[in-house]
């Protein structure tokens, strides 16, 4: 056990523009939609599939970051000093996350099989209270709103003690960028007094978020995964869903950080071993709980073999989708298991990265295989082209996001949380002596 | 740092313990002569095993009917209990392995209690599948052994895999529990009276330990080694036991969130045992300045955690069993709140999911007496946990003709209270041969000893 050291001089440091890569992410993003709308002529349904299912892995790996900054809050976590921006960067696409989920809140039959079911399906119309098109739009548009509100809030608290007078004079010559500093530091108390501020309210707000998470990923995962098997039902799949999430923030991180190591001297030297040995620990152990998940729900279902449960899983281990089913298991555990045991693997910067970005790839597939072979018609083909195209617009405006937000806010995060008020606050023994006892 | 200033030591983990001989003196006190209190547990504990070794002996020679286990009913107090003890074996390996492994401090002064904890608990809950199994003489046919009619046990079974997972488990927290205490034993051993039988004693289970480089560096080793093993195993073990259940279509056990949630379940009761438990300790061998308010912060936190999501699984599970529009998954789960045994499940819902709420407040997690009496509740509602699971489930299934009440006779419940004695005697044994505190792992985090800078010798 030892200590973690944290340097007490921490430069403001932003990301380096390159307009070569905001072309490259421009031309992504136009790739991208432009592929989803052609699809969208010749076949609609495939381009709403893909559509729906890219949104649930970026929003969710978006998402499942900033809940890794959450956790690591509430933990006191010190060790990430120097990667908690970095995982929260991600919020920056949340915003376009919830603008980019409107749209799908206008599908009706051709998504939700439910619906049409709903005539003449005496199981499915049991299920009305929930099973509804004003209640769905409701509460995807009410629950998004609060989780993203609530995880915006998390991170204006986080950057704002970075965000003090000096800021402003910041050379990185943009002066758009100034003023969205200068907007979320508005009304400065001073530095201390704002540490202290962010600080107690990220204290408070980081358990309520966490419980937040859990219950409106649940609602998630059931509307635009589970629902749309309407007989099928698994008291693990929410969970399933938000811990790949959490799990994919991981990740995310990971790649985040290794591409930032390559960018500039500084931040190489801050995210260090400590910072990558204990990612690689983290992105190792969740890939096994991932794996745990699955398994739990698998053997239950298989053992029971009960028809309206063994559908779903037959759904996916059948010719067409069974070789992608085992794709995903490989990627999402069999390589991160094997390729990140030990501790070496897990201190080389392109290794781990690589072996994030693959189980990312992985996850990308099961939040895939969570919806498309549940409206599958058979003989059509299963994973084309099309999807990561179309996965591609999403890419575009996620890196985008999280690029301009490493670009206005410091990329490291340069206050530090007061040490533990709980132990400060502690009483001393009234006969306390100065010097210890030796 | 020579010198530690009070505000300094004010943020150390054990403020109040000054020095490294402090920690050998104050935790080794604990065994030397015992006090009238802990003989008069002691006594209680071997009434307890006595009214455990009656009933048992009696269900033994008069057979299993003396339980009040019946059809539908097969599984009932006994099961419950065993359930009930292997929850508690599990915050042991989790707070010496998992925690461990995530550089949480606290555990320090803890882990030691808890995983003793453990392996008692393991020992207690083995005793209730030869309960259960009425003919205890056949219990051998539980393990897969060779014999020329090629007879084996039903590997497809859940029922056989949690007798391997149980037995695993037993394994590795012992050894976990021993290595770690070798040092400590060492510590024990040096100053115990030459000759005495407790210092021969000590002698033998220190392995010859010097406290040499060597020795610490394979000591260290072997730790990690056996806390990266044993972290998968805190999650299998209850999951198999889950797997008891949620293997059967029974409306009420057949649910695929079971592995997880027993699992948190299970260290949910695990941390308020040991609450529980080291409050009584803390007061009467007045560890306090070892046993601080953050420890027992720390652990209601984890509770508070645990029991979070346990809450979301009771959740999950209503909201689900309504979702799947299956009736008699609907109509269990209504029975449940509001039929036969709704006393059962309000218990339940109460202790783990109402009286949890106040852990949300820093004034109850540091109020000691508040969380003993928490930590109490937690026990109860997770027994009644499992009652209800498995009572209700299978007293209400598919078919009304078959619908039965089960109520536990005096066999069963003699049987339940004596495993307590069982349990405690164990424990109260064990606090005073072995130092229930780590000695070594606490001086890890005292500030070392230095000789102080010469201008302040004079003070």
């Amino acid at each position: 056990m030892h200590d973690i050291h944290v340097p007490s001089d921490i430069q403001a440091r932003y990301l380096p523009r390159r307009k070569a890569v905001s072309l490259i992410i421009g031309g992504f993003t136009l790739v991208g939609f432009l592929a989803f709308f052609a699809l969208l002529a010749s076949d609609p349904d495939r381009a709403w599939q893909a559509y729906v299912s890219n949104w649930l892995f970026f929003a969710s790996v978006a998402q499942g970051a900033i809940m890794l900054g959450v956790a690591t809050t509430i933990t006191r976590a010190k060790w990430n000093w120097s990667v908690r921006r970095v995982s929260l960067s991600f919020g920056a696409f949340l915003p376009i996350a919830f603008l980019l989920l409107l749209p799908m809140l206008g599908l009706r039959e051709d998504f939700f099989p439910w619906i049409e079911k709903m005539e003449y399906d005496e199981i499915v119309q049991k299920k009305e209270a929930y099973l509804n098109i004003p209640f769905l739009i409701a509460r995807n548009i009410v629950l998004p709103l609060l989780l993203f509100g609530l995880s915006l809030m998390f991170i204006v608290l986080a950057i704002r003690p970075d965000l003090g007078p000096e800021r402003a004079r910041d050379e990185d010559g943009d002066p758009a960028r100034a003023r969205w500093r200068e907007r979320i530091a508005g009304g400065w108390l001073g530095q201390e007094a704002e540490v202290e501020r962010s600080w107690s309210r990220m204290s408070r707000l980081a358990p309520a978020l966490a419980l937040v998470y859990a219950f409106v990923m649940s609602v998630i995962a059931i509307d635009w995964a589970m629902s749309l098997e309407p007989h099928w039902f698994s008291m693990l799949f929410p969970a399933w869903f938000f811990m790949g999430a959490f799990w994919g923030g991981i990740a995310l991180t990971v790649v985040a950080v290794v591409v930032l190591k390559k960018l500039a001297p500084d931040f190489d030297e801050a995210m260090g071993p400590q910072q990558l040995h204990d990612l690689g620990k983290l992105v190792f152990a969740f890939s096994i709980f991932w794996m745990y998940l699955v398994f739990s729900q698998y053997i239950v279902i298989w053992y029971a073999k009960l028809p309206w449960e063994q559908e779903w899983v037959i759904h996916r281990s059948d010719a067409e989708w069974g070789p992608l089913s085992i794709a995903m298991l490989v990627l999402c555990f069999a390589i991160p298991f094997v390729a990140l045991l030990g501790r070496k693997p897990k201190l080389i910067p392109g290794w781990l990265g690589a072996i994030a970005f693959i189980a990312l790839i992985g996850l990308w597939l099961e939040r895939f295989i969570l919806i498309a072979p549940s409206l599958h018609v058979s003989g059509t083909p299963t994973l084309t082209a099309w999807e990561p195209l179309i996965g591609l617009g999403f890419l575009g405006l996620f890196i985008g996001s999280a690029r301009w937000f490493l670009q206005t806010f410091p990329v490291i995060q340069m206050w530090q949380p007061p040490k533990e008020p709980e132990m400060v606050e502690r009483e001393l023994p009234q006969d306390a002596e100065l010097a210890p006892r030796v | 740092m020579a010198t530690v200033t009070e505000k300094e030591r004010s943020e150390l983990t054990h403020p109040d313990v000054r020095s490294y001989g402090e920690v050998n003196t104050d935790i080794l006190q604990m065994l030397s002569r015992p006090g009238k209190a802990w003989w008069f547990l002691l006594g209680l504990s071997i009434a307890g095993i006595g009214l455990l070794a009656f009933s048992w002996g009696n269900q033994i020679i008069n057979g299993i009917g003396l339980a009040g286990l019946n059809t539908p009913v097969g599984w009932g107090a006994y099961i419950t209990t065993f359930v009930f003890w292997v929850g508690i074996a599990h915050s042991g390996t989790l707070i010496s392995a998992i925690l461990y492994l995530f550089r949480a401090r606290w555990r320090q002064s803890i882990y030691r209690a808890a995983e003793a904890m453990t392996v008692f608990a393991v020992m207690t809950a083995g005793l209730f599948p030869l309960i259960h199994l009425g003919r205890v003489w056949h219990a051998y046919w539980l393990f897969p052994y060779p014999n020329q009619r090629m007879l084996w046990p039903n590997f497809k079974s859940p029922l056989v895999w949690d007798v391997f997972a149980v037995s695993t488990y037993f394994t590795v927290s012992s050894l976990f529990f021993l290595l770690g205490l070798i040092p400590d034993i060492a510590a024990a051993r040096d100053q115990a009276k030459k000759g005495t039988l407790r210092q021969k004693f000590y002698s033998l289970t220190a392995f010859g330990w010097r406290g040499t480089d060597r020795q610490w560096h394979h000591f260290g080793k072997a730790y990690l080694y056996l806390a990266a093993l044993a972290t998968p195993l805190v999650l299998s073990v209850h999951s198999v036991v889950s797997w008891d259940f949620a293997m059967g279509i029974v409306p009420g056990w057949h649910a695929t969130i079971f592995a997880p949630y027993f699992v948190a379940g299970a260290i949910f009761s695990g941390v308020a045992m040991v609450i529980t438990i080291l409050v009584p300790i803390r007061k009467v061998f007045g560890l306090e300045s070892y046993l601080t308010t953050r420890h027992f912060d720390a652990m209601a936190k984890l509770c508070l955690v645990t029991g979070l999501i346990v809450f979301y699984a009771y959740l999950t599970e209503f909201f689900m069993a309504w979702y799947s529009a299956e009736d008699p998954e609907r109509r269990v789960f209504w029975n449940r709140v509001f039929g036969h045994y709704w006393w059962a499940t309000w218990i339940m819902l109460i202790c783990n999911g109402l009286i949890p709420i106040m852990l949300w407040f820093k004034r109850v997690r540091h109020s000691i007496a508040a969380l003993f009496v928490i930590s109490i509740f937690i026990n109860i509602g997770m027994w009644f946990e499992r009652f209800v699971i498995i009572v209700t489930s299978l007293s209400h299934e598919f078919i009304p003709f078959a619908w039965n009440v089960y109520r536990p006779s005096v066999t069963e419940m003699g049987i339940v209270i004596g495993t307590f004695g069982w349990f405690f005697f164990w424990f109260l044994l064990f606090i005073r041969l072995f130092p229930p505190v780590a000695i070594a792992e606490i001086k890890e985090v005292l500030p070392p000893p230095m000789r102080p800078k010469k201008k302040e010798v004079g003070r």
